[in-house]
């Protein structure tokens, strides 16, 4: 009977299945989230869908104009736009999702072991991940190439470092307020240990708007992976990246256009597209006031 | 009788510390408290907001440090123990808490929360886990059909026979109950009490009880503490007996009768509580108080006893 009360009123609330399940619910969450899907799925099986070899030269036919058989044409040396705009999700998903899975270990960490223990920790360890919020992340990418060279570890290690500082204070803000809930308390006075209360009870309640800001984080990614590539800082040729197409295709802009717009219309696409699902998450969780609270 | 718990002189300070621009100040929280809590008994503890009963409450549990005093918890000196053998006391002495709505944690299961105690204490339950969740839920009056609902689905009593369950679940010979009811709607109130008395009575537990509420606590109790600002300023080991402290006095004129032939003009209380960070020399009550003389205002009153019955006051009544 009470049971039935209360899951009539998850259903009146709209809460019904997983968050991921609700945020597909509106006409935005499909598009933007059916749209994200196709993308994985392309780069995942793109040795199978590419028309042609992403790296393969035809310097007889470059320049080519969108057409049979190269759908999205050819660049200077012929390669097939298609093919490498298809491998480039590869590139471009892959170094942002790695980038942000390691920002997120690494800010979880630090955050919540600075939220947990508090003192001086806290202070240290805040103070140095503010700082690396003080670079652009131009800047703290140039570091590593001059470190480690141009090259894609050099853009993953950018990327997780431009956005430790951000998975840092937001995991922090959410132990410190989950520290004085009475069930902390609760689980203390029954004798449990500080790894007990850490990994059982206040990360698994930190964790959502940390998943939510990390999927906005990577279509941030994205960007800056392709930005780093338009510089020649990213992937190095011939490794297919939307940033370096790009950069690539300034130099016949006028000549042959199709070089540059369809790798900048992924980049845009896919990031709206990533920042609509992500919003629509917040909006399925109903944690947007947590997560502008950090 | 023996005593589960024994108190002595236990004090705490909150200190926040001084800075360029402002002092260091001490709070006094708890002052000088000493008690015995036999065993068996149901002790009562009463005070307005912010006397200390419920640092008091987390002091005698370790959940927070004393500044000062012994504690003795079944002869053993507590305050000696290392943070592993507290965790291992801790299955001993439980607590219920004053806010049921955050004393479980929202992504766990009734049945998970309940059964947490012993995953935390390594203990394997005497049955099958289902069982023991069933056993459990039902010894406190819950349907064990609960057990799957998340703390959102349940109501706010039900929530907190949920925190009794977990808190009995080790089978504790203390708990401390800090004003279980007083976020509870007053029909709820008297459900969650004439729970905990059956339960005293089948498990022979010992209470220590937390309130602001006079009447719940001469009710309920064998023995009530009085606390002002941080001090025990009254102890009467038997509810019926009249108060002698002018505070006392005052705060059972305040409790309403039922009957309404029993209407009497009350007489407020002149004043405020003075800042525990910056007490008053003498008695705390004295600027308060209607029976208060000069010696008041000079000499802290020590708790003096009469037969059991103890008063902190120069002029009792």
């Amino acid at each position: 009977m009470s049971s039935m009360t209360g899951i009539a009123a998850r259903w009146m609330a709209g809460y019904r299945g997983t968050p991921v399940s609700r945020a597909f619910g509106s006409w935005l969450g499909k598009i933007a989230g059916g749209f994200l899907v196709l993308l994985v799925l392309t780069a995942i099986f793109a040795p199978w869908i590419t028309p042609f070899d992403y790296a393969a030269q035809d310097l007889t036919n470059g320049n080519a104009p969108p057409g049979w058989p190269h759908l999205l044409g050819t660049d200077q040396f012929g390669r097939d736009v298609l093919s490498r705009v298809i491998y480039g999700a590869r590139t471009s998903l892959s170094v942002s999702a790695t980038a942000i899975a390691i920002s997120i270990t690494a800010g979880m960490t630090l955050g919540a072991a600075a939220g947990y223990f508090g003192g001086f920790f806290e202070r240290a360890v805040m103070t140095v991940v503010d700082l690396t919020w003080s670079f652009p992340d131009i800047l703290i990418a140039l570091i590593f190439v001059a470190i480690i060279g141009p090259g894609l570890t050099s853009t993953t290690f950018a990327i997780a470092i431009a956005y430790l500082a951000q998975f840092t204070r937001l995991t922090r803000a959410q132990i410190v307020r989950l520290k004085r809930e009475t069930f902390i308390e609760a689980t203390i006075n029954l004798g449990a240990k500080p790894h007990h209360i850490l990994l059982k009870h206040l990360l698994p309640n930190a964790i959502a708007p940390v998943i939510v800001v990390g999927m906005l984080a990577i279509g941030d990614g994205i960007v800056l992976e392709a930005t780093l590539g338009f510089f020649g800082l990213g992937a190095q040729p011939p490794t297919p990246s939307w940033g370096a197409m790009m950069s690539s295709g300034t130099a016949q802009l006028f000549l042959s256009p199709w070089v540059i717009i369809f790798p900048g219309v992924v980049v845009a696409v896919t990031v709206i597209a990533v920042n609509l699902f992500g919003d629509e998450l917040i909006r399925a969780l109903d944690i947007r006031d947590r997560i502008r609270g950090s | 009788m023996t005593n589960l718990l024994e108190v002595r002189n236990l004090s705490k300070q909150f200190k926040s510390p001084g800075g360029p621009f402002r002092k260091a100040r001490a709070m006094h929280a708890v002052n000088d408290v000493s008690f015995d809590l036999p065993k068996g008994r149901v002790v009562g503890v009463v005070g307005e907001s912010g006397c200390g009963k419920s640092t008091l409450a987390r002091l005698i549990l370790r959940l927070i440090e004393p500044t000062d005093g012994t504690l003795r918890f079944d002869g053993e000196d507590l305050r000696a123990k290392s943070p592993a053998q507290m965790r291992k006391l801790r299955a001993n002495m439980q607590m219920v808490f004053q806010d049921p709505y955050s004393a479980i944690d929202p992504r766990y299961t009734i049945s998970r929360a309940v059964m947490e105690p012993f995953v935390v204490q390594d203990r394997k339950p005497a049955s099958k886990p289902e069982e023991e969740v069933a056993a459990l839920l039902r010894m406190v009056g819950l349907d064990p059909g609960l057990a799957s609902s998340f703390p959102h689905q349940i109501s706010g009593g039900q929530k907190q026979r949920v925190g009794i369950a977990r808190a009995l679940a080790l089978r504790p010979q203390l708990l401390v109950l800090d004003e279980p009811t007083a976020s509870l709607d007053v029909s709820v109130q008297a459900q969650i009490i004439s729970l905990l008395e059956q339960l005293r009575d089948d498990l022979g537990l010992t209470y220590l009880f937390i309130s602001h509420d006079l009447s719940l606590v001469r009710y309920f109790c064998d023995e009530i503490l009085v606390m002002y600002l941080g001090r025990v300023v009254e102890a009467l080991p038997d509810t019926d007996l009249p108060a002698r402290h002018p505070y006392t006095a005052t705060l059972m004129d305040s409790t309403f009768a039922p009957d309404p032939k029993l209407r009497r003009i009350i007489t407020p209380l002149e004043g405020e509580v003075p800042s525990p960070f910056d007490l008053p020399p003498g008695c705390a009550f004295a600027d308060r108080c209607p029976r208060a003389a000069a010696i008041c205002r000079t000499e802290t009153p020590v708790l003096s006893s009469d037969g059991g019955h103890a008063v902190a006051c120069h002029n009792p009544i």
